[in-house]
């Protein structure tokens, strides 16, 4: 698969000593920004939410951003240890020429920098989340122009 | 027998004048709403100005001007036989027109167009210079270009008083005695001036601010032929998935199926190598010698090495490539009309891109070949192949600034 061996953006462990991990945001439904706000882009499954948000806005290709991500556990999950973003575009079978990195901001917030999507067309952002002994891996796709 | 083939050809002939004349009279086909966006995605041109990155000269009226001086000048070069402008012809749309460049020796790569380079991503066909006077240093130091030092740069600069008068009135100083930085000072001249080369509006562009705000009247003047090429562009050939944006090229890298033999036995690694080029650099926005590159160098700290960067080049911006032949890394493809054949034909066994879907053999009939050619043609600046330097102002001596 082109984009085979991918290497996804790991929040450094240095950082993740750094952070707190038991401040969850704790309301399920409150997760991140309010769903009103502006390209608020979410991907779920049943132990954790993940809110995000495009810097700039909106997505475009060609630029490069960053993404403001909320992570919300549900049904009694943890905060995870450790988090991973990543881009690719299934129908082409390539990911980005990029790998970006992800800083701990605290309280189930992080920032990953350095993303770019270099065509237009449908892209599929990939989370993998490191929490309880176990990986979750959570996805949501968009259409870039 | 020869009645009845004269009247056969005179019947072929009347069918093909009527097919052509049918053509050229049938109203163009509809945009589709997708299609008027992707259309409207290749402009607005020009875009809005950028400079080199890191480049605390880049923009500066004196520092432009010193740097077409250099651009042109053979004493760069210490056996004064090599300029920048012997690879990069302003009549040819600063390439040179050969397949592979000739500097001392013949080089491994064609000497791409300059115009509108300052607004691409990287430079090099490998992507291996994240600016332009980084790329600079490249064709000013390579041995087999022109092969020069700080130490010769800087004696060319002090023997001739306009010169030097002219680089204090640029940089604000004298030449560093230093030779590294005179070497970087240089391609920072270099940069300013090559960052200054924007060409002007095209018949697309044209077209697409027509397009734009709904001028039927002004987009008929657009060729119904190179109409129909754009619509193939951004439609079945796919070509805008590639060559996007208003410079028309995504700023990135790919295999096309190119081949990557310099010579027998000899491998071009393109992007693959380009990256671990960039990462060893001196001169890399990361470096001290970049003067505040901001956000410019959030791409070289985050372009990550991948086995499928082997034998990718970079999509080059097709604005002018009409007067930019012959084509591709290598210079393999003659014409355009090369170009749009490989690609109408092109062999998936020759790329080693890891499954990636994106190029297929397009299967285009001649008529919709031509239509790609003359799409193509409208891209290209009436003015570009006429640029002329200015000749440089006497310079008065400046004071150092302090």
């Amino acid at each position: 698969m082109r984009g085979g061996g991918r290497v996804l953006a790991v929040a450094s462990m240095a950082a993740m000593l750094g952070m707190v991990p038991g401040r969850a945001p704790a309301a399920d439904a409150g997760c991140g920004p309010a769903p009103e706000v502006r390209h608020r882009l979410e991907a779920a499954s049943a132990r954790h939410r993940v809110v995000f948000v495009p810097q700039p806005a909106p997505l475009a290709s060609g630029r490069h951003f960053s993404l403001d991500i909320t992570v919300c556990p549900r049904g009694g999950a943890s905060l995870p240890l450790a988090l991973r973003v990543d881009a690719d575009m299934p129908a082409h079978r390539h990911g980005m020429n990029y790998r970006p990195t992800v800083r701990v901001l605290g309280e189930g917030r992080y920032r990953a920098d350095g993303l770019l999507m270099h065509m237009p067309g449908r892209w599929r952002f990939s989370f993998e989340l490191s929490a309880d002994g176990r990986l979750d891996r959570l996805s949501h796709e968009v259409d870039v122009e | 027998m020869k009645a009845c083939i004269a009247r056969r050809l005179a019947g072929l002939l009347a069918a093909g004048l009527l097919a052509v004349a049918a053509a050229l009279a049938a109203p163009p086909t509809p945009l589709t709403p997708t299609e008027r966006a992707r259309i409207l995605g290749h402009g607005p041109w020009p875009p809005p100005a950028a400079v080199d990155a890191g480049n605390a000269l880049a923009g500066r009226e004196h520092a432009i001007a010193l740097g077409q001086q250099l651009f042109f000048d053979p004493r760069l070069s210490p056996d004064g036989r090599l300029a920048c402008a012997s690879c990069h012809a302003p009549a040819l749309a600063f390439s040179d027109g050969r397949a592979r460049s000739m500097g001392r020796a013949e080089l491994d790569r064609n000497a791409p167009s300059l115009w509108n380079a300052v607004h691409a991503r990287w430079w090099d066909w490998d992507g291996a210079a994240d600016s332009l006077w980084s790329q600079a240093l490249h064709p000013l130091t390579d041995a087999r270009e022109l092969a020069t030092s700080g130490a010769h740069l800087r004696t060319v600069v002090e023997s001739d008083a306009q010169l030097a008068c002219r680089w204090r009135q640029a940089t604000g100083g004298p030449p560093p005695a230093e030779d590294e930085a005179m070497l970087v000072h240089t391609a920072k001249l270099l940069g300013a001036f090559v960052g200054s080369l924007v060409s002007a509006r095209t018949p697309f562009d044209d077209f697409r601010d027509a397009l734009g705000r709904g001028d039927a009247a002004a987009m008929v003047r657009y060729p119904a032929e190179a109409r129909r090429g754009l619509q193939l562009f951004v439609g079945r050939a796919r070509c805008h998935l590639c060559h996007a944006g208003p410079t028309f090229s995504n700023g990135e890298f790919a295999d096309i199926g190119a081949g990557f033999f310099v010579r027998p036995g000899v491998v071009d690694p393109g992007r693959h190598r380009g990256i671990q080029r960039l990462q060893a650099s001196r001169h890399s926005l990361l470096s001290v010698h970049a003067d505040a590159p901001g956000d410019a160098a959030t791409k070289t700290r985050h372009v990550q090495l991948q086995h499928r960067n082997f034998g990718e080049f970079k999509v080059p911006s097709l604005r002018n490539a009409s007067a930019t032949a012959p084509y591709l890394h290598d210079g393999r493809l003659a014409t355009l009309a090369d170009v749009v054949r490989h690609y109408d034909q092109i062999d998936l066994e020759r790329l080693h891109a890891d499954g990636e879907r994106i190029l297929e053999p397009l299967g285009l009939d001649a008529g919709e070949r031509a239509d790609l050619l003359a799409f193509l043609r409208s891209l290209e600046d009436p003015l570009a192949r006429g640029w002329q330097p200015q000749p440089p102002a006497p310079c008065r001596q400046v004071p150092d600034r302090p």
